[in-house]
Order: C-alpha cells, then structure tokens, then sequence
C-alpha cells in the first residue's frame, strides 16, 4: 500500500469534523448538557451547605420536662437556642426524622443535682440520619458545657481549683488548609470533567465507525487511495476535537457557576485560578485524546450502530464509576494508582484542586499512559478498517 | 483496459444450528470461480449474471476491496495484487454501497472524494461543477443529501465515482431503483464514457438492459464465466430469437433471473 499522506489524512480530519459539527441538534444537546452540568453541581453545593448552616445556627431544642431543669433551659437561651417545650410523641418524631433530636430530663434531675449524684439527661437521637449530625453535635456540646459550668462551679465552692478535674487538655489541629477542606466537596467537579470527556466521545464515535458502515460509505471511501491508517488517524482527530470541546465545556461550566456562588461566603474557600485551570487542562488534554482512540476500536468491533452504542455507552459509565473506588477507599492508594487510566486522572485533578505538590512521576503517567493507549488503539483501528470482513460482514 | 485471468474468491461463513449451539459448522462458498475475460477502452463491457452470481464479489476484488485467493488481474497494466495505490487512482467505483453523507450537500460528498484522490480545491471545483451539471443536479448541488430521491442519491453517487476523471469505470448495477427516465440518462452517461474513449465495465441482471448497451457481454453465473461475447454471438450460439431466452439458456435455469 501507498505510504501514509499526511495531506489525505487532514482531509479525513476535516471533513469528519465538519460533518459532525453539522450535525447541530445533538452536538448542542450535548455541549449543552455538559456545560449546564457544572453550575447545576455548584448550585446544589451551595444550597446544601447553606442550608445545613442556616439549620445549625437556628437550633431549637425539644426538651421533656422543663420543669425539672429551669438553669439548662435559661443556660440554652442564653447561648441563643430556641427551647421546643414537652414536644408530643418525640421518639416516634426523632425517628421519623421530623425532630433532630430531644433532651429528655430526668424527673430526678433536680434532687439528683442538688444531692450532688449524677443527674440524668437523655439526648434522643438517630444516628443512621446523616443530616441530624451536626444538630445532634452542637446539643451535646451544649449539655456538656452546661455540666462542665455546673462542675467547675463545684469545685470553686469546694476551693479545688477546676484545672485539677482536667489532666490533659486535648486540642485538635486540623491541618487540612481551608483550600483542601473546600476541595473536598469540589472533588465534585474532577469527577464531572472527566465524565465529560468520556461521554463527549461517544456520540461522535460512533458516527464515524459503525455510522460510516450503516451509512454504506465506507466501501466507496475505501476505493480511493485513502489507507486505513489515514482514516483511523484523521478520525481520530476529529473526534478527538469534538471530546476536547466538550471537556472545555464543561469547565467552563464549572467556572463561571463559581464566579457567582459565593461559597467562600459559607465558609467553603475555594480558588480556581488560572493555574488550577492550567492543571486541569494538562490531564484532561491526553485524556481527551486517549478516549476517543479506544471508542473508535471498540466501536468498529461492533457490527451495527445500536450495538455499538449499547457496548461503549455501558463501558464509558463503568470506567467513569472508577474514581468511586478512590472516594470509598479509606486507605492509601497503591503506587499504581496514578497509573490506571481515569483513576490516576481523577487523583492528579484532586491533588490539583488541593494545590497539593505534584511528583513529576504523576505528570509522566499522565502524559505516557494516554499516548501508549492511543497507538495501541489506533494501531487496532486501522487494522480493523483495513480488514475485509468489515466489508463483507455488513 | 482490464484483464481479468481465472479470478477466484472464496467465503467462509460460519453456521450455528441453533442460537445455543456451542459450536459452529464452517462452510465455504466459491464466489467467484476462476473468472477470465477482459474489458477494452472506448468499450461498455457487460457483466451479466444472476442474483448471487459473484458480479458484486468480481467488481470489489477489482476494485482492491477484497483479496483474490488466486488468479491475476490488471488495470491499464498495474497489477492487482501489488499496485493496488496505482489501481485506487485509476479507477472510478460505483459499488454495491452506493452510500451518501447525508449531512454533506451533493457538491461537498464530490469534493471530500475529490480530495482524497490528489486533487486540488480549485480543479475539484471545477470538475464538480461539470458533473453536477451533466447530471442535472443544479438545483440541488447544495443542498444535504438526506432528502434525496433514491435515483438523485444515485447520481451523486456515480458523479463522486466520476469526480477525478478515472481512465477506468466499475459501475455495480447503476440502474437499480431508477425510473425509466434516470435509467435513460444513466444509458447516456455511460455512452459518453463510452465515447470519451473510457473503459466500462458494469453489473446487471437485466439482459435488455446490456443489450441496449454493451459490445461485450460477459455472462456468469455461481461464480463460473459461462458466456463472453457479443450481443449478436448471444443468439447466434444458441439458436434462439430473443436474446433473454438466450440469456437462460446460457445460465442453464431461470431461477433468480426475474429477482
Ligand atoms: N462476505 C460474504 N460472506 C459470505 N458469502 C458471501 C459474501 N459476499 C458474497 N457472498 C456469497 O457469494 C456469492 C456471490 O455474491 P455476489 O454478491 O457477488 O453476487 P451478485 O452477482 O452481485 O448478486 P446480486 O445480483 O444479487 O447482487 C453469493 O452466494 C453470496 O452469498
Ligand atoms: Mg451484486
């Protein structure tokens, strides 16, 4: 066969692209549903943290028998929360999640406390309810300090100096810098990106493998002097081009719903920079070009189109389920991490988004695993266009 | 000029008896069983023959889409076997697949084709516009294929095959679907090929269709040439006055013929 033509092979590129950007309705549709993405997943941040915080500052407190405990009730109001007297039916409340929780006091409590015996109060909670937690918190908090009062006041009338009943004094340090604690939540947007760059691909893929067969072009394309290989390179950029959209997109997306969420308003600081940006774009160029490579070889596996689409639509969500393994996992990635593609993307963007330090062995994963990836594929590709069975297996 | 000698081409497929059957049984299918003739310039040269004869299968292997198990072939002296860059530009292909890019207009479908076989942007403009002229496509020239009549899809699909002026002109059964009208042009079309001192060589399973055409038919049938000559050696080999009844008796049944 003739040698490659560069020439031939960017005629492919272009008309592939053109052609595919014709096609408007779904190249909109989708370029749309992943630039929207974003400032949906910014704005839903933002009202849950928002309303997580509005729900803390204004704790009421249901207490039973605030007869028996008038100094912890004023005690509460004076720390400005609203007191809930005698709620009716509240275990049955507090299990069905319409009361966080209730302070139960004991009818003993007043004896009890002016004996000088423990006095007992009960915090009803459910503590398979995520969303109870930090009221639950800020109540137990609120009942220990009132005991500590109570304690230290005791020990005053007793002459004891209070320090004496605390041994140790436990502080914590959260070393966590407020980028890396607003980082996690953004992680978020890692994930979306690279989801983006995996589902901006299939479509486009699609149309130029098993659309060319369905269409019936492929046979009069290949009695020109155009080889496999040009084809599977041209096509390749083409979509490649198309995928390299979408990711941009979808950033994009991101960045201008955080230009008007005021997160750092909650208490979420977050900066995403011209360098985070840069980051970004470094792992998710290879990445963008790797996809679309490995779509075209498995889509010109497949006989028909519809076929085609079921199989990589089914694999691009199980690949794009991967970074969900990082998110569960409670121990130290393995030093292969990195090294598996979508996993090692979604770390590097996570250590972006932390402006944690990146090892230069990273960066190499992140730039050799894409183009090994892409010449293997491509290398399938081409054969699988060359091959006469894809002719004759119509 | 294309010279054909004792072309083969076999097909494996494979048969599962049932859906759960674990293994398959392969069978082979001789397609095209030592094929021979040859097809001269300033000539229409006829390939007759039934359905599932072997004419599709005949024209890709010349065509370099598919490998002969054996035999030779040649176009204008580039050898099929190993020049097949040189036969891709020699040749213009109408095929089986007669596919369009439903998103391209009729011009741009000539251009992309244009392009891959070396030519530039200003002698494809060119070219284009005198085929979307002769085949009487102006007032859709610019227009995305997607709503084309089946015989407009087919015009555009002859003038992409014509687009860079080959020497030599494989059309697959180029009337299929046409009304008498478009089949009339067609006819013309291919007689100014003709007249422009081209080789011609095109499928059917009409024999009136290549009476009207052809100085050289070649019938075959499962995959065997069983006839080549003229129109005229038709009737006078075997005796009989029409030449369909001729074309029966050559193939030796009238199965498939009315398909
Ligand atoms: N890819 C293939 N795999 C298996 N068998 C094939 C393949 N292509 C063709 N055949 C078989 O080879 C024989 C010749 O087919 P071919 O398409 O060349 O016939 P044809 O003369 O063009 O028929 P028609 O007039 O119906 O188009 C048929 O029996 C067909 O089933
Ligand atoms: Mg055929």
């Amino acid at each position: 066969m003739s040698a490659f033509s560069f020439t031939r092979m960017v005629t492919v590129a272009r008309k592939e692209l053109f052609d595919l950007l014709r096609d408007r309705k779904s190249i909109f549709w989708a370029l749309f549903a992943v630039s929207i993405s974003g400032p949906i997943v910014v704005g839903l941040l933002y009202f849950i943290t928002k309303t997580v915080s509005e729900r803390v500052e204004k704790t009421t407190a249901p207490i039973v028998n605030t007869q028996f405990a008038p100094d912890l009730v004023r005690h509460l109001e004076r720390r400005g929360i609203k007191i809930d007297a005698e709620p009716k039916n509240y275990r049955e409340r507090v299990k069905l999640g319409e009361l966080d929780a209730v302070i139960e006091i004991d009818p003993d409590f007043a004896k009890a406390l002016a004996e000088g015996r423990p006095a007992k109060i009960t915090l009803f909670t459910e503590s398979s309810r995520d969303r109870s937690a930090p009221i639950v918190s800020k109540l137990s908090r609120e009942l220990q300090r009132y005991s500590d009062t109570i304690g230290n006041e005791r020990m005053i009338l007793r002459g004891v100096a209070p320090a004496v009943a605390r041994p140790l004094q436990i502080e914590e340090f959260d070393l966590a810098t407020p980028e890396q604690r607003g980082a996690r939540l953004l992680q978020i947007m890692s994930f979306y990106a690279l989801f983006a760059g995996l589902m901006g691909a299939i479509a486009a893929a699609l149309d130029v493998t098993a659309g060319e067969r369905e269409r019936q072009t492929l046979e009069p394309l290949l009695t020109t002097p155009v080889t496999a290989s040009e084809l599977a390179v041209g096509k390749w950029l083409a979509v490649s081009a198309v995928n390299l959209l979408a990711v941009t997109t979808s950033l994009i997306g991101f960045l201008i719903a955080l230009k008007f969420v005021p997160l750092a308003k909650l208490g979420v600081p977050f900066n995403f920079g011209v360098q985070e940006f840069a980051g970004f774009m470094a792992v998710l160029i290879p990445f963008a070009f790797l996809v679309p490579a490995v779509f075209l070889a498995a889509g010109s596996a497949a006989r028909t189109a519809k076929e085609a689409q079921s199989s990589l639509g089914m694999g691009a969500s199980l690949v794009g389920m991967l970074p969900l393994i990082s998110f569960i996992r409670q121990t130290q990635p393995p030093w292969w991490d990195v090294w598996v593609p979508v996993n090692g993307q979604y770390a590097v963007l996570s250590k972006v988004l932390r402006s944690e330090h990146i090892p230069p062995l990273d960066w190499v994963a992140m730039w050799v695993i894409p183009i090994v990836g892409v010449v293997i594929a491509l290398m399938i590709f081409s054969r699988r266009l060359g091959n006469e069975k894809l002719l004759a297996g119509r | 000029m294309i010279v054909v000698d004792t072309l083969t081409k076999k097909f494996t497929t494979k048969e599962r008896t049932s859906a759960f059957a674990l293994r398959a049984t392969t069978r082979e299918v001789t397609a095209v069983d030592r094929v021979t003739f040859e097809a001269r310039d300033g000539e229409v040269t006829g390939l007759l023959g039934p359905n599932g004869a072997g004419k599709t299968t005949t024209l890709r292997m010349l065509s370099t889409l598919l490998s002969p198990d054996s035999g030779k072939a040649s176009i204008d002296g580039a050898d099929l076997a190993t020049q097949k860059a040189a036969i891709r530009r020699k040749l213009g292909v109408l095929g089986d697949a007669k596919g369009l890019y439903w998103r391209l207009s009729a011009r741009e479908n000539m251009m992309y084709f244009a392009k891959l076989q070396g030519m530039n942007e200003t002698d494809a403009k060119q070219r284009a516009d005198v085929l979307i002229r002769e085949l009487g496509l102006e007032a859709l020239g610019d227009r995305p294929t997607q709503g084309f009549s089946q015989g407009e899809r087919m015009k555009v699909a002859i003038g992409r095959s014509l687009i860079h002026n080959p020497q030599t002109v494989l059309l697959d059964e180029p009337t299929n679907g046409l009304d008498i009208m478009s089949t009339r042009s067609m006819r013309d079309l291919i007689r100014g090929l003709k007249a422009q001192g081209k080789c011609v060589l095109f499928s059917s399973h009409i024999m009136q269709e290549v009476a009207a055409l052809c100085d050289r038919i070649v019938i075959i049938a499962k995959g065997h040439v069983v006839f080549n000559g003229t129109p005229q050696e038709v009737l006078s080999t075997t005796g009989l006055a029409s030449l369909e009844d001729g074309f029966v008796k050559l193939i030796g049944s009238d199965e498939g013929l009315f398909a």
